[in-house]
């Protein structure tokens, strides 16, 4: 176990059931570098998530307080928490599954109300613990097991949806930007509001071997780092390509859901209070 | 907990006995059922609401919009049902009370919540307030089709639930805080399955005037150590775990180990059920809540809840000043099911706002003769009072209930 994970993770619980090559476990580990930089304990932070292959490889791992929600309800659980324990940092570490389809109307109304969270969406562009099905973040065309003459749907952009919806700080990255990832985490953190990163890693056992023809972890992660660069190895231009960093920056810069509803029990009690003289 | 009350020559085995004799100090009001269920639950120290508004249990949400900031708590309209019974349960794993309230096509949908909030063992309270159906139905009529669907809240079974029925607006906020005293005691969801005629009705209501001083009320307490989910073990009034204290605590929707540990062994999933089920089933006693009426003598006894055993009474009290020796019955706790209550080889009418036959089945089940038991099935209005007696007297001399209209009396 590395340091960081001795420092922060339950020992009992790693490694995680996850399939060889999988993101997960890696991406853990850079929010793990943040929450460290960031001067964080373990106790600081409530660790939500959900279910499928994120919600499953990442519950009960962090040292601290977990829950796993039913699927695509950590925000619906996150936004009751945070009225009774309103000063801890929230990390919500969802799947594709959760953020962007069967929770999004969740995802869009927490950031809506600015609830302070940070929204961690790793998206393997598929539902892959039920065998490797499409998900709305399923690039157009791409075949999985549910989708085997390609993916006929367009996808949408979770990242979009949240800006859209009042986000007030977004930022998009994949498995394959340590640095970058580590950085925009720790942004996303500083902000009481509601933070959304969407990170795209590979699966190798589903979207890989039925997408992208290969198990072989370094060539699926390369497929990623292509599209963010728009260009492949041979120097061809990439079927379409992701605009990664920080979309949007607007940290702190409107109040945050649970201190609004204790401004206005504030305001009640003191209109209360002057009307008793 | 349970204490008794005579009323005339009936019954009432409830706590709130005793509560409304120690409290005397407070306010007496011309009040909704709503309103009683919305102050039963300040009372009981909740101190958040999340839900959805939806007929006939949309005021609760907007008294609970204007009474909770003004103690400190906090009003949630969430984005549909769903969320809504999630943030309570949030709330509650936080350290605070919370309720939601709804109405049948919000309860279908907080199935979900619900499931999660039982095999976390998380206190909360759950208003239905039941109009007919199915789905939409007519949204101002009252029904009692969820008899069944409150007590198979979830899928996936392996537990029990507790389900209880007031039947005016006095009882609504008593029961209330005995729903949030249950929750905690249990650590479990409690529904309050009323009704549209209760949640819309104006009656005389007496709210005590500090709900502060209520000792009566089961305080929240926290387990900050493991155990956290007590498996293989029945125990009652075992804290409730929280999050944000630091514990290390886990929940999640999977079988769990003591620690919240997600595993997929047979074993975990027999201890985890054997503590579900069972610190329910061992302590039933702690959950029973009926009243009855002229049992001592009764050949036909009248079986009722929620609203619709309020006309079912006062048939009762009409056939036996006609001279039937009849009885009356009325549930409260309906969940965990009171077979107890129908252990006399009576004849049984059992009058309940729906075709289908619910309650009737378990009072079949229940009852020492299965051909006794006979079904008078409504919808969307209360039984008449003259529906009651001719119902009663039916049986009394013809052995069935006879026909007459808007009644069905098969049970398949």
């Amino acid at each position: 176990m590395n340091k960081l994970a001795a420092k922060y993770l339950r020992p009992s619980q790693i490694p995680t059931k996850a399939c060889h090559g999988c993101g997960i476990g890696m991406i853990e580990n850079w929010l793990l570098q943040a929450i460290d930089e960031l001067g964080l304990k373990q106790e600081d932070v409530i660790f939500g998530t959900g279910i499928g292959c994120v919600g499953r490889q990442t519950f009960a791992t962090w040292g601290g307080d977990n829950f796993g929600a039913t699927h695509g309800r950590a925000l619906a659980v996150a936004t009751g928490l945070k009225l009774a324990q309103p000063d801890k940092k929230y990390l919500i570490v969802v799947g594709d599954g959760d953020a962007a389809s069967i929770g999004t109307s969740h995802l869009i109304h927490a950031a809506r109300r600015n609830l302070g969270v940070t929204v961690i969406c790793e998206d393997n562009m598929g539902y892959e613990s039920t065998g490797g099905q499409f998900s709305p973040t399923t690039p157009a065309g791409y075949v999985t097991n549910s989708s085997p003459y390609g993916m006929a749907e367009p996808s949408f952009d979770p990242c979009d949806v949240v800006k859209a919806a009042g986000a007030t700080f977004v930022a998009e990255t994949t498995a394959t930007q340590w640095h970058q990832t580590v950085k925009i985490v720790k942004k996303a953190l500083g902000n009481d509001g509601f933070s959304f990163v969407h990170v795209r890693f590979p699966c190798n056992e589903n979207f890989g071997a039925y997408a992208l023809g290969t198990r072989d972890t370094l060539k699926n992660l390369e497929w990623i780092y292509e599209h963010t660069q728009g260009r492949k190895a041979d120097g061809s231009e990439s079927d379409f390509t992701w605009e990664t960093g920080i979309k949007h920056d607007a940290s702190n810069s409107r109040p945050e859901f649970s201190k609004i509803m204790r401004d206005v029990n504030a305001r009640v009690q003191a209109e209360m209070a002057a009307k008793r003289g | 907990m349970t204490s008794t009350l005579e009323v005339g020559s009936g019954t009432l085995v409830a706590p709130w006995t005793d509560w409304a004799r120690q409290t005397t100090s407070g306010r007496r009001l011309l009040e909704a059922g709503t309103y009683a269920l919305t102050e039963g639950a300040i009372a009981a120290g909740c101190r958040v609401f999340a839900g959805y508004p939806i007929t006939p249990a949309t005021d609760i949400a907007e008294y609970m919009s204007k009474r909770l900031p003004q103690v400190g708590g906090y009003y949630v309209q969430c984005e549909d049902e769903l969320a809504g019974m999630h943030a309570c349960a949030g709330a509650s794993l936080g350290g605070l009370k919370a309720m939601t309230a709804t109405s049948g096509p919000g309860y279908t949908l907080m199935h979900d919540a619900y499931g999660w909030a039982v095999t976390n063992e998380i206190p909360l309270v759950v208003v239905d307030a039941m109009r007919v159906g199915p789905i939409s139905g007519i949204t101002g009529a009252p029904g009692q089709g969820e008899f069944y669907v409150a007590r198979y809240c979830t899928h996936g079974g392996n537990f029990e639930t507790i389900v209880l029925s007031p039947c005016s607006v006095q009882e609504a906020f008593w029961l209330t805080i005995d729903a949030f005293n249950l929750a905690e005691r249990f650590r479990t969801p409690v529904t309050i399955l009323t009704d549209q005629v209760v949640s819309d009705m104006w009656e005389d209501l007496f709210v005590p005037a500090d709900s502060d001083a209520l000792d009566f009320v089961v305080p929240r307490t926290s387990n900050l150590m493991m155990p956290f989910f007590p498996v293989g073990s029945a125990d009652l009034d075992v804290a409730p775990n929280v999050i944000g204290r630091g514990t290390g605590v886990c929940v999640s929707a999977y079988t769990h180990t003591e620690e919240g540990y997600d595993i997929e062994e047979m074993e975990a999933q027999w201890a985890q059920t054997y503590r579900l089920v069972n610190k329910i089933r061992h302590h039933r006693a702690e959950c029973t809540r009926y009243e009855t009426l002229g049992l001592e003598d009764a050949e036909v006894i009248a079986v009722a809840y929620g609203a619709n055993a309020r006309t079912v009474k006062t048939g009762v009290v009409e056939a036996r000043r006609r001279g039937v020796r009849a009885g009356f019955v009325r549930p409260i706790t309906l969940w965990p099911f009171l077979d107890e209550l129908y252990a006399a080889d009576r004849h049984y009418v059992v009058c309940e706002l729906n075709y289908d036959g619910q309650l009737v089945r378990e009072v079949m089940r229940a009852a020492p003769d299965k051909a006794k038991v006979h079904f008078m099935g409504k919808s969307a209005e209360l039984h008449t009072v003259a529906e009651v007696v001719a119902g009663l007297e039916g049986v009394i001399r013809t052995g069935r209930v006879p026909e007459l209209p808007y009644i069905w009396t098969e049970v398949r």
